[in-house]
């Protein structure tokens, strides 16, 4: 027990201190050597090796003179060899070849060498009987690190011998398709110079990189309409269009946008129309908790103004007997149904509680109801001089009029009842706890960002799992998202190694499929707009234009062709005939009409298309080349035969035009595809 | 063009309509030559429903208020700074104590109503079986599942049933029943995907309200766009996942509806009813459009549904619901019109659902979601110029409310459907199965029909 502490021990300070390449390392691993030499046999001269491997560690390494010393000292003063190894780093690659090298001191004459593998994943060893072994490493088989240990027992001509193990880990580096795959489920749509960075990297890697870059908030892309004094709708939109297209921070952008078909406001005919700031500032305060606690971003979205004037609890007041008026309670159940817990008492799998006669249970009633609406009163726009028609700050969380706080008991869920005489922010801060305590929380949130990111059908286990981290995060922490989002995205079911899975994937959203090819393609204008007025109507969904708080499409939504099979797509709630054709007319404008290589003149106005790479590839290297090309980027290795070949007999038609032209009916055709707006 | 015989034409005008292939093809007088082809059933005469979903849960038991005694004075003391003045009194045939007076944002529909073909269904919402108040508080009956929420009650509305495994919609199981699904333009939707026209067989097209839509790719010069079609035609038709396959054949659907739509489309005639540019009348216009192409697609049964969303008024009610209310009303007039115009008045049932009334009580500058509601129907064939079913009383805690003045409704939705899917043409066998809780309820009292 104890030497196992000291190998786990050894093994943490090593990768602490890992990283550069080729330093020698058996000092280190001394202990390692150990534990691994008098409880893991070797095939041959166990017996005959203990002592003098204690020997050699002893002399090169006096500080683990008290791990070393019990197995005994009888040969203190033999002249055994002094053996060293060296690895190229503590952590490799997998799907490397490596080279692990004997370091001797003195003369090498007459030694031999037996190199063997102690544990981790079998390995064919090259130069078994050399002073270097080559081995070449498994390629990723699972998400996990691999952890291996060789042993070295060097013999000299005496036969006197000396062991010695090393232990090194190998982590995945992805592939350019492995990238591409993670980044159609984690960022906006990757270009190639994106996916290529983040090549060779693990997915915990790129994922940590991303998750430590600054948010790149929307407010200061925030722009007056042209010789006008304020921002308009459409600005706001443009602020999206320029973060969603360009910033580097693309986990976090992508994050934010599934966080805000959570927690929905919307401008399209509503009254926050007239307040792009506003509903950038809710967007920024998205972006800037993704990776942050969900009890903080819950609070931060109950204060937002925006959300106060959305769902009416922005100047909501305590009952008033004389004019008969009690709590609005629009927020008080929706932040229930929709942001926190659901209708219904769920497993930590996201499946249903079910009660004695197998119903499912109903997790409020009215009586919460009315109690979280009495919670939520009081509150109106920061530093508002009056409560009555306040002055209307949009950006900065509600401030709270205790007058018009409701100082009755306050209801909330599994009996808790605030005191009376409690006052605004206490109860708030008491009814949140309460939402955010119960176990619904987990399993209601995890699967619904599973879906927006990954799957629309995850199976029970992998929220099961997700569910877990969202309860506490492996330091005692409930509700870190950014462990969430981790756990989603490095989850089997999201990077399927090993299993094939039935149902996995999910539609795309239109307005991904969208982001994804105006980011490949470069898309801008020459003024530097976007002003992409008709969203809604064109692709069923905008950032922040549903049509109410219940999202473009319901996380459960079974369409009619999956009945049968009771598969969910929630996308496909808005794949109506006229959306779909709205759609697929929206990338023709965008692909054929709007290529730039295709006009003689640029609107300043327009946005187009910059499409040379891809012209280029096809006039030098040609169709297929190109086709591989696109399979990398836009369906991240899963373009099928039928595709592949349907865009090859496509552009047998367009051979004999200028290459622009075919490219354009190539991308215009694979935005329609089933495999690209399927992420698998 | 030649048919070998009458069930290879039939067969081929299915697929056509179904999407499968071009009706472009086709002359004008092939495409009269379909109708009558496809029913089943012994069904000659035409009838359209047009349900206008008003999404949100409109408050409209302050749509029909009292107007004089003691019922008007509960509902000054419930509605407080959101009682409705002016309300215009009607002549209802039924008598109601302290009268019915329609809220003044809809004074327009007045002369419909007068010419009897518009009525009122009063106190209906979703019901299981008849409720007492002590029953709803003691649990002693079965409710409604998630009663006061939106998304869950309008499935409830438009499902006319409870939840259950493989659900569908009344709107679609009616047309299925009367086996009058075939085409795709007997389901018609200017409001995208809903519950209440998706059947088992039939899901609802979904018209753009501007009525004819290009497909951009598929425009111009011939040999291309037929190159380009099969190109697409053959993607669409792979088989690789079930989600993909999904999204393939809505698309290849889509594709193929839109088109043969828009040669439809373009045979309309011009109408002379002007609509406004609101959402709901250029929706309903786009049904008028459809409609006056009736003759054509061969169906004898259709179903259009078309909303208006911003119902949900908990907040600015006194500014919001007059103007909504106004917007309903004209565009209902303009519909009526249109009808007028059409000579389809008789023909065409136009009704509305809603997610449930709203409280009685007040927030303070709105109110909250209720539960037993007031619904509209109007058309030729309506019973008009009354109030059915019941005028409640506005009291807040009176002997129907569960608190805040949330009322059982007197009448279930379920009776409100039936009779509606009676003059649709099913008989009472087929009306008790698509209902599956009208057993519980008398289901000849609202007589809405003439």
């Amino acid at each position: 027990m104890k030497m196992r502490l000291l190998t786990l021990l050894a093994a943490l300070i090593l990768s602490a201190c890992g990283g550069g390449g080729g330093s020698a390392n058996s000092t280190g691993t001394s202990p390692d050597n150990q534990s691994s030499s008098s409880t893991t046999p070797s095939e041959n001269n166990n017996n005959e090796n203990s002592d003098t491997d204690t020997q050699s560690n002893d002399e090169l390494d006096t500080q683990d003179q008290s791990a070393t010393n019990d197995q005994g000292s009888a040969e203190d003063i033999s002249t055994s060899p002094v053996v060293d190894i060296r690895v190229p780093s503590e952590v490799v690659r997998k799907g490397s070849v490596i080279t692990i090298d004997s370091v001797v001191r003195g003369s090498t004459e007459g030694l031999t060498y037996t190199w063997t593998q102690t544990s981790g994943p079998a390995v064919t060893l090259s130069g078994a009987n050399s002073a270097s072994l080559t081995i070449t490493l498994p390629s990723a088989s699972s998400i996990n690190k691999d952890s291996y240990t060789f042993s070295l027992t060097v013999t000299d001509s005496t036969g006197t011998s000396t062991y010695t193990e090393t232990t090194l880990e190998s982590v995945n580096a992805m592939s350019e398709l492995q990238a591409s795959a993670l980044m159609q489920q984690a960022t906006l749509g990757a270009t190639y110079s994106e996916i290529q960075a983040a090549s060779g990297l693990s997915e915990e890697e790129w994922l940590n990189q991303q998750i430590a870059l600054d948010p790149t908030l929307h407010t200061p892309l925030l722009e007056n309409y042209p010789d006008r004094d304020n921002p308009n709708h459409i600005n706001r939109i443009d602020a999206w269009w320029k973060a969603s297209l360009n910033a580097p921070d693309q986990l976090r952008q992508r994050v934010a946008f599934a966080l805000s078909e959570i927690f929905v406001i919307s401008d399209a005919n509503t009254s926050l129309r007239g307040e792009p700031e506003g509903m950038v500032a809710y967007y920024d305060m998205l972006l800037k908790h993704a990776f942050g606690n969900f009890r903080t971003l819950l609070e931060s979205v109950t204060l937002s103004p925006a959300m106060g004037v959305y769902l009416s609890h922005l100047g909501n007041e305590k009952a008033n007997v004389e004019r008969n008026i009690r709590p609005d309670e629009n927020y008080a159940r929706e932040v229930m149904q929709l942001f926190t817990i659901g209708l219904n008492a769920l497993n930590l799998d996201g499946t249903l509680k079910l009660d004695t006669d197998g119903k499912s249970i109903a997790t409020y009633s009215q009586k919460e109801v009315a109690g979280f609406a009495k919670v939520f009163t009081g509150w109106t726009f920061a530093y508002s001089a009056r409560w009555d028609r306040p002055s209307r700050n949009y950006t900065l969380p509600m401030h709270a009029f205790s007058a018009y706080h409701s100082m009755e008991p306050k209801e909330l869920l599994n009996g808790e009842v605030i005191p009376a005489e409690t006052g605004p922010h206490e109860s708030m801060q008491l009814a949140l706890d309460n939402l955010f305590s119960h176990s619904n929380v987990a399993p209601f949130i995890s699967k619904q960002l599973i879906q927006r990111l990954v799957k629309s059908n995850p199976t029970p286990a992998y929220v099961a799992r997700v569910a877990t981290v969202f309860n506490d995060n492996g330091l005692g922490i409930r509700g870190d998202l950014g462990a969430v989002v981790k756990a989603i995205l490095l989850d089997e079911e999201a990077r399927k190694f090993s299993q094939v899975q039935l149902h996995s994937g999910k539609i795309k959203e239109p307005i991904l499929t969208k982001v994804h090819l105006w980011r490949v393609l470069n898309a801008r204008s020459e003024l530097n707009r976007y002003y992409t007025w008709n969203l809604s109507t064109t692709y069923g969904q905008g950032p922040l234009l549903s049509p109410s708080v219940f999202n473009f499409f319901r996380p459960d939504h079974t369409p009619n062709e999956l009945q049968t099979l009771e598969l969910i797509a929630p996308e496909l709630q808005i794949a109506t005939d006229s959306n779909m054709v709205a759609t697929i007319n929206g990338h023709y404008g965008d692909l054929v009409w709007r290529m730039a290589e295709r006009k003689t003149t640029l609107n300043p106005n327009t946005v187009y298309m910059f499409a040379q790479d891809d012209i280029a590839m096809l006039a030098n290297n040609g169709l297929q080349s190109l086709l591989d090309y696109y399979d990398l980027v836009y369906f991240a290795g899963t373009m099928t035969d039928i595709t592949r070949t349907a865009l090859v007999d496509l552009d047998s038609y367009f051979v004999n035009k200028d290459e622009a032209q075919r490219v354009a009916q190539l991308l215009y055709m694979i935005s329609l595809s089933p495999d690209f707006n399927y992420q698998n | 063009m030649s048919y070998r015989n009458e069930q290879s034409r039939r067969a081929f005008l299915s697929l056509c309509l179904k999407g499968g292939c071009s009706v472009a093809a086709l002359t004008s007088l092939q495409l009269q030559a379909i109708s009558g082809s496809l029913s089943s059933q012994p069904i000659n005469d035409y009838k359209a429903l047009v349900c206008i979903f008003l999404h949100g849960g409109s408050d409209s038991l302050n749509m029909l208020v009292p107007l004089t005694g003691e019922h008007r004075t509960h509902y000054e003391q419930s509605r407080q700074n959101l009682v409705v003045t002016d309300a215009q009194a009607l002549n209802t045939r039924t008598i109601y104590e302290g009268g019915v007076g329609l809220h003044p944002s809809m004074t327009s529909l007045s002369s419909i109503f007068d010419a009897g073909n518009l009525g009122f269904v009063g106190g209906v919402g979703t019901l299981i079986t008849p409720t007492t108040l002590s029953e709803y508080q003691n649990k002693t009956v079965p409710l409604p599942n998630h009663l006061f929420s939106h998304n869950d009650q309008q499935a409830t509305w438009m499902h006319g049933q409870e939840k259950v495994s493989l659900n569908t919609g009344w709107g679609a199981r009616m047309l299925e029943r009367l086996n009058q699904h075939s085409s795709f333009t007997s389901n018609i939707s200017l409001a995208g995907a809903n519950p209440w026209q998706a059947g088992i067989e039939t899901t609802p097209y979904a018209l753009n309200k501007s009525g004819i839509m290009k497909i951009n790719a598929l425009t111009g010069y011939q040999p291309q766009v037929d190159h380009v079609k099969s190109i697409m035609d053959r993607l669409l038709s792979a088989k690789t996942t079930p989600l993909q396959d999904a999204y393939a054949s809505r698309l290849a659907n889509s594709v193929n509806n839109v088109q043969n739509m828009n040669t439809l489309l373009e045979q309309a005639p011009i109408l002379t009813t002007q609509f406004s540019d609101n959402s709901l009348s250029e929706q309903l216009a786009a049904v008028a459009k459809s409609l006056s192409i009736s003759g054509q697609t061969g169906n004898k049964r259709q179903i259009f549904f078309v909303s208006l969303g911003g119902f949900d008024t908990h907040d600015d009610q006194a500014v919001r619901q007059p103007a909504l209310l106004s917007t309903l009303a004209t565009a209902l007039t303009e519909f009526n019109n249109a009808l007028t115009e059409l000579s389809l008045q008789n023909s065409v049932t136009t009704f509305t659902m809603s997610d449930f009334g709203r409280t009685l009580s007040s927030n303070g500058d709105g109110t909250d979601h209720g539960w037993a509601s007031n619904q509209l129907i109007m058309g030729g064939a309506v019973n008009g110029q009354d109030l059915h079913g019941a005028m409640l009383s506005q009291q807040v805690g009176n002997s129907i409310d569960v608190g805040g003045g949330r009322l059982i409704p007197q009448y279930s939705n379920e009776q409100y459907f039936a009779p509606i899917a009676k003059w649709f043409g099913l008989n009472d066998t087929e009306i008790s199965d698509i209902f599956p809780n009208l057993g519980n309820f008398d289901a000849t009292t609202l007589n809405l029909f003439k």
